[in-house]
């Protein structure tokens, strides 16, 4: 392939710093001659009454706190620069941010779809619509509770955009998630060019047509994707960024649709999709059991005893059974402080017990090692509320009314509980000073799942 | 306001001692400023008659010059501008920042030095100038000590009798801190001190 091509297949659909783009000037250049580049600041400014408003062209940011004005040498001037999306190379008022705007690339339009499983009949009537929507190109919503297959309801509509030789994304707000995704579509499509972006990662295919991504990663693209699944929507910090927001509608195509998929939509989610009736709901796990019901229990001063170096008396209660029992479990904390007094002290019934929080890198492996039964059970904070199966775990949270654990976490967390055949129930308890909303709408949601008709 | 280094939200209560300009502001949370390990290490050479490095070079150290330097952050300069002030508040002394190379400061679009100094409001005279573009951290040991001349002085200085004091961001071999000392000295300057941001220590 010529570089000129390597170019048009690396950057059509992306917006790219011009000094980090991997090719040569010459060959920029060019492009650039034959008008098949969009060349536009990084940075742009408008004056206002209070002063100068900044707006970064790549990530949307325009909270003012996230730049900062400096006195630039490459400009002499005053110049400003995104904080938002600073690890991605530095974005200021003189920097090039280039677009590609000549012919777009082609893809090839045969695809072979390798996965036999089969769907229950409510799955693959949840795929159908999903598709129907797909096609009709409008956006759709599968609202689908914790453990009932969602990666396999989305590998026909997958299929039908790559077979129209279409570019699809496949995004969610968290590094786990892609990762565990990745195999699983390389799997699925085996001639089909598959990418996988995020933090971190090297760019190895310039022309790939299923892209897997974190949504950060979708600041670096524009106008690329005919059709865009976002996995997992509720995750923070996907919810609590609005410009993440704003990256996934950039990087779909105007008319493009984008689909969210998720156990816990929250309430605009819903609202948005209901107006317009694109969505499946699909309330029943693929064994068809019901969801595990939370059940509170009082544990007062929970804090106040851990930091005495004492484990609350119906704590210590629970932990004891489940050794005994030998289940492997998980206990949720609020705190990586509190969550820290504790692993001591848990470590005295058996001293294999340990936590695990986001800035542990081998966190992995010790959920692998739950997983094998070499560690009876972890202490963990909402980093683990998602993504994650372990046969026949039991789940406890530690101050359950605190404000981190909304309905959504509480749900998900629920959701690790029961999920593999033979153990599909097991123990969900959630040790509280004082029920919350959250709380109480949480169980109201799963019971309300579980009391909903499925199709047989 | 968020910290510069984690952006988790910064607890600040608004004070009155804030709000009439009698303390400063905050710009990162306690638990990132923690993980710099305070030293204070104060040396002396022929050359130098002072050198006071502040931080020790460690893990927190190494990523905080990285975002600064390469990632362009310069927005973290603001992070150790009380602890320079500090530092430098002595208004008899001449503050001199470490240049960089004309063609590598439009590279990096500014000078970390520069940049370290007015986020910390200390005056300085940039009375040194590079003369090559090469680079310390891209050299060997052997390399650095075989350097000739890296600095010269283009204007006359006037007040030798006055104390010198060399700014710059890290303190390796001493090499950058001995040439710009040095290029003073020759001009007739008696006394030469330098202050460093971070100094690697050996491991106990």
């Amino acid at each position: 392939m010529s570089e000129r091509n390597q170019l048009k297949q690396f950057l059509a659909g992306r917006i790219w710093l011009r000094h980090l783009l991997p090719f040569s000037e010459e060959a920029v250049d060019e492009a650039m001659r034959q008008g098949d580049i969009h060349i536009e600041p990084g940075v742009t400014t408008k004056k206002t009454w209070h002063g100068k408003h900044y707006a970064c062209q790549r990530c949307h940011n325009e909270n003012q706190a996230r730049f900062t004005v400096f006195t630039c040498a490459q400009c002499e001037a005053p110049c400003a620069y995104c904080r938002n999306c600073l690890n991605m190379g530095r974005v200021s008022c003189c920097s090039e941010l280039l677009t590609w705007t000549g012919t777009p690339p082609t893809f090839p339009t045969s695809h072979r779809m390798n996965w036999q499983g089969n769907l229950t009949p409510s799955q693959q009537k949840a795929t159908s619509e999903l598709l129907e929507s797909t096609k009709q190109g409008v956006s759709h919503l599968l609202y689908a509770v914790c453990g009932s297959g969602k990666t396999e309801m989305l590998f026909q509509p997958i299929h039908y955009v790559l077979q129209e030789g279409k570019r699809v994304c496949l995004a969610a707000p968290r590094v786990d998630v892609i990762l565990e995704l990745l195999p699983r579509l390389t799997t699925a499509f085996p001639d089909t060019k598959v990418e996988a972006l995020y933090g971190g990662a090297e760019v190895e295919h310039f022309d790939a047509q299923l892209i897997l991504a974190t949504t950060h990663q979708l600041y670096r693209f524009h106008e690329a994707f005919d059709a865009v699944f976002v996995d997992e929507a509720d995750a923070f910090p996907y919810t609590a960024d609005e410009t993440l927001q704003q990256a996934v509608r950039k990087a779909a195509k105007p008319n493009a649709p984008i689909h969210f998929v998720t156990a816990t939509p929250s309430r605009q989610l819903l609202a948005m999709n209901k107006k317009q009736g694109h969505i499946s709901v699909l309330a029943r796990r693929y064994h068809g059991q019901p969801l595990p019901v939370p059940r509170s229990v009082a544990l007062w001063n929970y804090e106040k005893q851990l930091k005495k170096k004492r484990i609350p008396a119906k704590l210590l209660r629970w932990t004891a059974e489940r050794l005994e029992k030998q289940q492997p479990f998980l206990i949720f904390f609020h705190q990586i402080e509190l969550m820290e007094i504790a692993e001591p002290l848990f470590q005295k019934l058996d001293e294999r017990i340990c936590a695990v929080h986001a800035e542990h890198e081998d966190r992995k492996e010790r959920v692998q090692l739950l997983r094998q039964k070499a560690v009876p059970g972890l202490l963990t904070t909402t980093i683990l509320e998602r993504g994650i199966t372990i046969p026949n775990v039991q789940v406890a949270v530690v101050g359950a009314e605190q404000t981190i654990f909304n309905k959504g976490a509480l749900i998900q967390i629920g959701g690790r509980v029961g999920r593999s055949v033979p153990n599909t129930s097991g123990d969900f308890v959630l040790f509280h000073q004082g029920i919350t909303y959250a709380m109480d709408e949480a169980k109201r949601e799963i019971r309300k799942l579980n009391h909903t008709e499925v199709p047989q | 306001m968020t910290c510069l280094l984690c952006d988790k939200p910064l607890h600040d209560q608004p004070t009155w001692q804030h709000f009439l300009g009698m303390q400063q502001d905050t710009f990162a949370c306690l638990t990132c400023l923690e993980k710099f390990e305070r030293i204070d290490q104060v040396i002396q050479n022929d050359v130098l008659d002072s050198v006071h490095s502040l931080y020790a070079y460690n893990e927190a150290a190494r990523a905080y010059l990285h975002q600064f330097k390469f990632m362009q952050d310069v927005a973290l300069a603001q992070i150790f501008a009380p602890a320079l002030r500090r530092v430098l508040n002595d208004a008899k002394k001449i503050v001199v920042p470490i240049p960089m190379h004309p063609v590598n400061k439009k590279k990096r679009t500014f000078s970390q030095v520069d940049a370290l100094l007015e986020a910390a409001k200390i005056p300085y005279q940039s009375l040194l100038e590079k003369t090559t573009e090469s680079v310390m951290g891209e050299k060997s040991r052997s390399e650095r000590l075989a350097m000739t001349e890296l600095f010269h002085v283009p204007a006359d200085i006037p007040y030798n009798e006055a104390v010198y004091v060399l700014v710059d961001d890290i303190y390796t071999t001493g090499t950058t801190l001995h040439h710009a000392a040095e290029a003073l000295k020759q001009r007739g300057v008696h006394r030469v001190e330098a202050v460093t941001l971070f100094r690697p220590i050996r491991e106990k």
